[in-house]
């Protein structure tokens, strides 16, 4: 049996990492709430823009513009691919970094011409370690994401997509299906694809004639398609930084509940081999008495 | 049967700014203001910082807008744009300041990538100011 005074370090260590995890599970539960609404705020918009450039494409059947262009003359070992990874700042976070990180790495190995893009921190030290170049470098936090972030980021990718930089780009977040279920996510983001966009909810679609650009097709989608872009990446900013909070508090909660078990089992075996210790006192007094006794 | 109204949505990143009929509705839109009633034909359009009007039971609101674009159709109209605010609600202080600070940046050198940010937040600036003056 351990020592009284090793159980007693054990179980001062113990209790360090308690607090640490705890404030760590208030703290992201806080940040969560606030993240939480956020997401409720964009949800609305980041479907709606999702069913309306659907609908759209939907109802035009040939757009020739270049934000449609697929460019099918270049073979898929030349093609340029950009991702775009969205990982959070911190670790202890379960598996959400984990997750995504690997996606990104399945991904890149599938595709010899791959580009990376980094938000986050804990995604930038990771690409750094193992070696692979890192792109493009968005060097913002993923915290607090907001919209003038998600229009920079957006404006970098369609000038290089634009170039001819890159041929495909994808965001890769983590989506919130509910709380229980985070799901990394890969979106294409450009070329805008018609055949992405699931056939959805036959209610709207009902005017089969063609929609009118005004003033022209080229015009519209000039303001349209970076409006949808800076909506999507902001959306997947959103969904993964709700996520990250969500998988961290998980995490610190089970990990807090494990501390707080181990906690007891330690008490336990402490006030065993304190009993012990004094029994085994009693026992050499009694036993050193009775010898004088004797005596 | 003549629809008398239709379906409105303003949605912003932030929050759904309105959702429910209208009458008519006024947008700013690329080339100049369009007025839309209700069987309008199905029509896809951007919208520029400005002023939007719309009417509902013989009432006209108005609103400040950011750039966007506007799916039109005969019942249904859904707007998304980069932040809409009530006229009561626009902070006149900041806009005016904002104003000024995107004209100074527009004097100074930049990028056309800057210079495109500068216009687009004195638009902001402009749009604001104009409806908030009512």
């Amino acid at each position: 049996m351990a020592s009284i005074k090793e159980i007693r370090t054990h179980i001062k260590s113990v209790e360090q990492t308690l607090k640490i995890t705890n404030a760590m599970y208030l703290i992201s539960s806080s940040n969560l709430r606030k993240a939480r609404k956020q997401l409720s705020d964009v949800e609305p918009y980041f479907h709606k823009i999702e069913t309306t450039i659907s609908d759209i494409l939907h109802h035009s059947p040939e757009i020739d513009h270049r934000f449609f262009d697929k460019r099918p003359d270049i073979p898929p070992e030349r093609r340029k691919v950009g991702y775009i990874v969205i990982t959070g700042d911190k670790g202890l976070a379960g598996a959400y970094n984990h997750n995504i990180l690997k996606m990104a790495e399945e991904r890149m190995a599938k595709t010899p011409n791959s580009y990376l893009f980094v938000v986050g921190q804990v995604g930038r030290s990771y690409f750094t370690e193992r070696g692979i170049p890192i792109d493009g470098e968005f060097l913002y936090t993923a915290q607090n994401p907001n919209i003038s972030r998600a229009r920079d980021m957006s404006e970098v990718l369609m000038q290089l997509y634009l170039d001819g930089k890159l041929d495909e780009v994808y965001v890769l977040f983590t989506n919130m299906i509910n709380s229980f279920r985070l799901e990394p996510t890969a979106y294409k983001i450009l070329p805008l694809d018609p055949d992405v966009f699931p056939d959805y909810e036959e209610n709207r679609d009902c005017y089969n004639r063609d929609v009118t650009y005004v003033p022209s097709v080229r015009a519209v989608m000039d303001r349209l398609v970076p409006g949808y872009l800076k909506g999507v990446l902001f959306g997947a900013m959103v969904e993964s930084y709700c996520s990250e909070q969500n998988a961290r508090m998980t995490a610190m909660k089970s990990s807090s509940d494990n501390a707080r078990a181990m906690l007891q089992k330690l008490n336990l075996s402490y006030n065993r081999a304190r009993q012990s210790a004094i029994t085994q006192e009693i026992t050499e007094v009694v036993g050193g008495a009775q010898a004088a006794e004797s005596f | 049967m003549a629809q008398t109204s239709f379906y409105l949505e303003i949605i912003t990143p932030e929050r759904q700014f309105y959702i429910g009929p209208a009458h008519a509705l006024v947008i700013p839109a690329v080339d100049g203001e369009m007025g839309i009633y209700p069987g309008h034909e199905p029509v896809v359009t951007a919208i520029e910082p400005g002023e939007l009007r719309y009417e509902n039971e013989g009432v006209w609101e108005s609103a400040v807008v950011g750039s966007g674009f506007a799916e039109i159709k005969p019942d249904y109209v859904i707007l998304l744009v980069g932040f809409a605010e009530h006229p009561e609600e626009v902070d006149r202080k900041r806009a005016e300041a904002a104003k000024l600070r995107a004209e100074e940046r527009l004097r100074q050198k930049q990028s056309i990538q800057e210079y495109y940010h500068s216009k687009a937040a004195l638009a902001r600036a402009m749009a604001r100011l104009k409806i908030g003056r009512h």
